[in-house]
Formats: structure tokens, C-alpha cells, sequence
């Protein structure tokens, strides 16, 4: 009986440590698993400069929604993010990818519109900014002196 | 009556890329275009070279700018959600002065004008919005590529936004101003637009 106890202790807190693992690992690796909270909309970029599925969506800074997948359709990146659903975004609102910092990792920055109509989900955000390539930049501004 | 054939062919195939090239350039280019050649034969036109001319000159370039810009779009694109909460008054204002705030920044570009290259790199139609693709390459051969944003009011495009490889400008100016109007106020944007434009 004693031994059987023993079994059932050592069995619990394995069952434990693997659910607390599973939790670990959707918190830490931002999966979602019952289903997305929210709405997409979509934004085509000529150059996503290398943003990632799951990268930060931003309004002001706060950070709103995520990247949900990023396709290549006619050489262009199509991106769809995923936003929640009391946030309204205006037809006429400009969606840019941006960097943190000057190397840091690129994310979207959504700068608000003032149209009335609003973007329904599945819908596209046509405002779109790509990244800035710093080294054209740099690069067209070397040349450019020549 | 065989080579006959063949040359109705080949003046056929001529015909029909002439037509297929027309169709491909739709409305909002040759809009574009239209106004951009005006604008170029403006700037170099002899007879308005010279220094007292340049208040005619910038007339008839406001004046083409004008066929084609849609100012009250722009405009309300650039206050996006400070829009709404302002007098008509106060719109009439802001269109007048963002206008001529705009007209400092082109002309003045547009004045350097000295035979630099301009290519039309196509179009994409969305329903009633557009992007017209413009390559422009100066005399050090550097290229600059040019998005015009259009949307079409009846029958005719305009210009809503204006990318410069690839920065908008309703962007550019929406962040500013934006970030002027919550720091302080409307009153205080239009006092700084109106200082910038009577520089």
C-alpha cells in the first residue's frame, strides 16, 4: 500500500511538470491555442525587410496584435495580422513596417486614419509603408556623391 | 499574295502592340503623365527663366499641381482623426495652408529641374483607388522611385499620396502632426505651419 502511494506521488508530479512544460512552452513561444481572440486584415508590402510570423503590430507603441503569416504573392510580401476585436482601424490608416531601435527587430506600426469607414475583418489596410533599406540608403547616398 | 499575307501579319501584330500598350497605360497614368509634362515644359521654358518671371512660373505650376491633387483628401488623410473634431472654418484654413506648405516643398524641387529622366514604371488599379509608378533618374544617374497614390472621383484620378522611395508623405506629415496637435494644440499647429510657410 505504502509503495503504491509512492508510484501515485512521483506519477502526480509528472503529470504536473508536464502541463506547467506545455504551459511554459505556448507562453514563451506566443502560440495560441484555442483558437485567435480577434480579427485579420491583411497589407501587402513590397519589402516586409524580414519581418517574422509573430512579430509585434503597434498603435503609439502599445502593442496591439501580431503577425499572423507572411506570404509571397506576385513578389510582394502579403502580410495578415491579427488584431482584437474592439479595435477599429480606418480605411484610410497607414500600416509601415518599422525597426526597433537601428538593428533591432522589425515590427509593424500602424499610424490611425480619419475615414469613417472602418476596415472589416478579412479586409486590407491599402496604406502600406515598406521597410526602409538603410543600406540602399547608404548606398544611394555613397553613389549618389560620385 | 503569300507575302502579302505576311506583311497584313506583321502590320496587324504592330497594330495590335500599339493598342495593347495604350490599354496598358491606363487613366491615372496618363493623368500623371499630362501634368508632368506640363510641369516639365514650365520649368524649362526660355522665356520664364528668368528671375522676375518666377512668380508667373510658380503660378502656372500650382495651377497644373492643382488639376491633379486632391488637396481636401490630402488633407484630410494628414489630420486623420484631429479631422473630425474641426470647424469648417478651421478645414478651409488647413487646406489653404498645408497647400501652400506643400508647394514650398515641391517647387522647390521641381525648380532643380535640369533634364532629369522620368520613366513610367506602370500602374496598379484597385477599384477606385490607384498607384501610378514613376522612376526618376538624374543626371548622376541615380534613381529615385516615385509612387503616386490616386483615387478616382467620377471620371477622373487624383492624388491622394505621394511616395519618395518609398516614404509617404501623408505619413511623414500624419506623425508630425499628430504629435503636434497632442502635445499642444490645433491652434498651435496652424501658428507653426503659418510661420513655416511665410518663411
Amino acid at each position: 500500500m505504502r509503495k503504491f502511494d509512492l508510484e501515485l506521488g512521483v506519477g502526480l508530479f509528472m503529470i504536473v511538470g508536464i502541463i506547467c512544460l506545455g504551459y511554459l512552452t505556448i507562453k514563451l513561444g506566443k502560440m495560441e491555442v484555442l483558437g485567435d481572440k480577434g480579427y485579420e486584415v491583411q497589407a501587402v508590402f513590397s519589402n516586409s525587410g524580414g519581418l517574422k510570423t509573430g512579430s509585434s503590430v503597434m498603435i503609439a507603441g502599445v502593442e496591439v496584435g501580431r503577425v499572423k503569416h507572411i506570404v509571397l504573392d506576385d513578389y510582394e510580401a502579403r502580410v495578415v495580422i491579427n488584431l482584437p476585436i474592439g479595435l477599429k482601424i480606418q480605411e484610410d490608416a497607414i500600416a509601415s513596417v518599422k525597426t526597433k531601435g537601428l538593428i533591432g527587430e522589425k515590427y509593424i506600426e500602424i499610424t490611425p486614419g480619419g475615414s469613417e469607414k472602418i476596415i472589416v475583418p478579412g479586409g486590407k489596410i491599402r496604406e502600406t509603408q515598406s521597410a526602409i533599406d538603410i543600406e540602399q540608403l547608404i548606398s544611394n547616398y555613397v553613389f549618389g556623391k560620385l | 499574295m503569300g507575302f502579302k499575307l505576311f506583311l497584313s501579319g506583321i502590320v496587324f501584330l504592330f497594330l495590335s502592340t500599339v493598342i495593347q500598350d495604350q490599354a496598358l497605360a491606363g487613366k491615372p497614368t496618363d493623368s500623371i503623365r499630362k501634368t508632368t509634362d506640363k510641369i516639365i515644359g514650365i520649368v524649362s521654358d526660355p522665356d520664364l527663366k528668368e528671375t522676375d518671371k518666377r512668380k508667373e512660373k510658380d503660378l502656372l505650376i500650382r495651377k497644373a499641381v492643382d488639376e491633379i491633387f486632391d488637396w481636401r483628401e490630402m488633407s484630410r488623410r494628414t489630420l486623420a482623426r484631429h479631422w473630425r473634431k474641426r470647424t469648417e472654418q478651421e478645414i478651409k484654413e488647413f487646406i489653404d495652408l498645408f497647400g501652400k506648405l506643400l508647394e514650398r516643398t515641391y517647387l522647390d524641387k521641381v525648380e532643380g529641374y535640369s533634364g532629369e529622366e522620368v520613366l513610367y514604371k506602370g500602374e496598379a488599379v484597385d477599384g477606385d483607388y490607384g498607384v501610378v509608378k514613376i522612376m526618376i533618374i538624374t543626371k548622376k544617374e541615380t534613381e529615385i522611385s516615385v509612387f503616386y497614390r490616386m483615387k478616382k472621383k467620377g471620371d477622373d484620378w487624383f492624388v491622394y499620396d505621394i511616395s519618395v522611395g518609398g516614404v509617404s508623405l501623408i505619413n511623414n506629415y500624419r506623425t508630425q502632426f499628430n504629435s503636434i496637435i497632442v502635445r499642444s494644440s490645433f491652434k498651435k499647429l496652424m501658428k507653426k505651419l503659418k510661420a513655416k510657410v511665410e518663411e
